[in-house]
């Protein structure tokens, strides 16, 4: 098992009178992507405030990079990048004074790291243009090679992709992924929409009403959410030779009661009660399982809210 | 600490409204002393113009002035998020705090002693008769920058405490106004106050332009005062700022 960079125990945090994080109970391990997921006003940006040093807890503690005491934290806090609701830009300097002036104060010797990082995220070609006249995905973008300025261990993004355009959140979940792949950064993300997640985190945190509901790997979501046809016949050895020969597929599981978990032909589940029929067996049972995405996270949080 | 004062100094080198204040100070005090140059009146020597229309212009300046950049160049590190980028850098806030004040307290000096020194030049330039009194000029130099530093304290801690630059502005802007006049009055009634209000860097500022009639004592209440004022100034705003909550 890989070690935790960020490990919570019953975090807390509790703002007029209102627990926006109840016990939270965390853990990050090393070179994974986590996907933290809840509506508006969960308690995602308190919790990442209260990694990031930006406010107490009110109760409990946490470890990062296995440090929880308070110069120990300030020290491990040197080995994070972070965007914290919405990059944080110095409107009246162009994309690499904005990077020279975090340059300098995470003490990085040499100025190529600028060119470089630009280079990363796609703005290396804005020359003199100040930061106030960039799009919005031009600011999450400097925001991100802010963030990354410095080799980080471990990425923290709240809504990192919040206002980039079609194009730009592929390109910039294609980098996350390399830069998760190639140099092992781990990574925190939160964001209210799921499906932004799902082709990037290899493990969920649900959060809602400041608690974590659920913590999952990608894996099983990924079984959780899949569609699947629900087959119970009479003779389920009879019926594997039918989907093999007739249908032509073998993407089907034969569960320990004899039913089977059909995930081909999700789209199109006549086709395999007629074909099943045809050849004489008997349909016990015959339905669609299974949830969307969406659904699943809805589901999770009780029915669908609006935050 | 040194990576965060070579930040900080390279965030005021970039503060528009350093070099818009700064160029605004210096296009006044360039027309004013060429306006009296021309008035066609009877020069006035160039020690005494120093005293009397450099200087005491100038305390207004040391007060009001550096209210602004304080907005600017602290209090909208909160609205721009940058703040957050500050206090999650592996920093103690402490320092943080401290390398800002230090800085800030530079751009507040060089804002204060520009109307005396560019007066000062252009009156020599444009021949003012007599000769300075470069013992005067350089201790009034001295005190100046002492003051706008010790002002600058007492400005960062209020800046530290509001998020909107536009409020905090405003509030240090009526706050020196009004903050000798209502502790004079404070100490008028209460006398336990008195000494604090004689003593305070808003009375004691007053005296810079007639440091060269002081005693020794008063001299050395003049110089003391202010870097005084810096460190229980300093003090209050790190501790605010270390556990002020960040938004």
């Amino acid at each position: 098992m890989k070690a935790s960079i960020l490990k919570t125990d019953h975090l807390s945090k509790k703002y007029h009178g209102k627990m926006a994080l109840d016990k939270v109970e965390m853990s990050i391990a090393k070179g994974s992507i986590y996907g933290f997921i809840g509506q508006n006003g969960a308690g995602k940006s308190t919790f990442i405030r209260l990694i990031t040093g930006l406010a107490s807890p009110t109760a409990g503690s946490f470890e990062l990079f296995g440090q929880n005491s308070e110069q120990g934290l300030i020290q491990a806090r040197k080995r994070i990048g972070t965007i914290i609701e919405g990059p944080a830009l110095y409107p009246h300097m162009t994309a690499a004074e904005n990077l020279e002036a975090h340059r300098l104060l995470k003490g990085i010797p040499g100025k190529e790291c600028i060119e470089k990082t630009l280079k990363l995220v796609g703005l290396q070609d804005t020359g003199r243009k100040k930061a106030k006249n960039f799009s919005l995905g031009m600011k999450q973008r400097l925001g991100l090679a802010i963030a990354l300025l410095g080799d980080p261990e471990f990425l923290i993004l709240d809504e990192p992709i919040n206002g980039l355009d079609p194009m730009g959140v592929i390109e910039i979940r294609e980098l996350l992924k390399k830069l998760n792949k190639e140099h092992e950064i781990t990574m925190l993300i939160s964001s209210h929409i799921l499906s932004e997640l799902h082709l990037l985190a290899t493990h969920y945190g649900i959060i809602h009403e400041g608690k974590l509901l659920e913590q999952l790997s990608a894996k099983e979501l990924n079984e959780k959410c899949q569609q699947y046809l629900h087959i119970k016949v009479d003779q389920p050895n009879k019926a594997t030779t039918v989907l093999e020969g007739q249908l032509e597929t073998s993407e089907f599981e034969v569960m320990a009661d004899g039913t089977i978990k059909l995930f081909a032909y999700t789209d199109s589940p006549g086709k395999v009660s007629k074909t099943l029929t045809d050849e004489g067996l008997i349909l016990e049972q015959f339905m669609p399982m299974g949830e969307e995405l969406e659904a699943y996270f809805t589901n999770r949080i009780g029915g669908v809210q609006h935050g | 600490m040194g990576n965060l004062m070579k930040t900080e100094w390279f965030k005021l080198r970039n503060d528009r409204s350093l070099w818009v204040l700064t160029g605004i100070i210096i296009a006044y005090a360039v027309l004013q002393t060429m306006m009296d140059r021309l008035d066609g009146g009877e020069l006035a020597q160039l020690n005494d113009y120093y005293q009397y229309y450099a200087l005491s212009f100038n305390e207004q300046i040391v007060s009001y002035i550096p209210c602004i950049l304080a907005g600017f160049f602290i209090t909208s590190e909160y609205s721009r998020g940058t703040m957050k980028s500050l206090a999650s850098s592996g920093n103690n806030r402490t320092r943080i705090y401290y390398a800002k004040l230090v800085m800030f307290s530079v751009g507040a000096i060089i804002i204060s002693i520009t109307m005396p020194v560019v007066m000062t030049a252009i009156s020599t330039i444009a021949g003012f008769p007599g000769s300075l009194d470069w013992s005067y000029y350089l201790q009034t130099i001295g005190l100046t920058i002492l003051y706008a530093a010790a002002f600058a304290s007492v400005m960062a801690v209020f800046s530290i405490m509001f998020t909107d630059s536009g409020k905090t502005i405003g509030f240090l802007l009526l706050f020196f106004m009004l903050a000798d006049t209502l502790l004079g009055m404070i100490s008028s009634k209460l006398a336990f106050l008195k000494p604090v209000h004689d003593n305070s860097v808003f009375q004691l500022s007053k005296k810079i332009i007639e440091i060269n009639q002081l005693g020794g004592t008063e001299v050395i209440k003049v110089t003391v005062v202010p870097v005084v004022t810096f460190l229980v100034f300093g003090m209050v705003g790190s501790l605010i700022f270390k556990h002020k909550e960040i938004k």
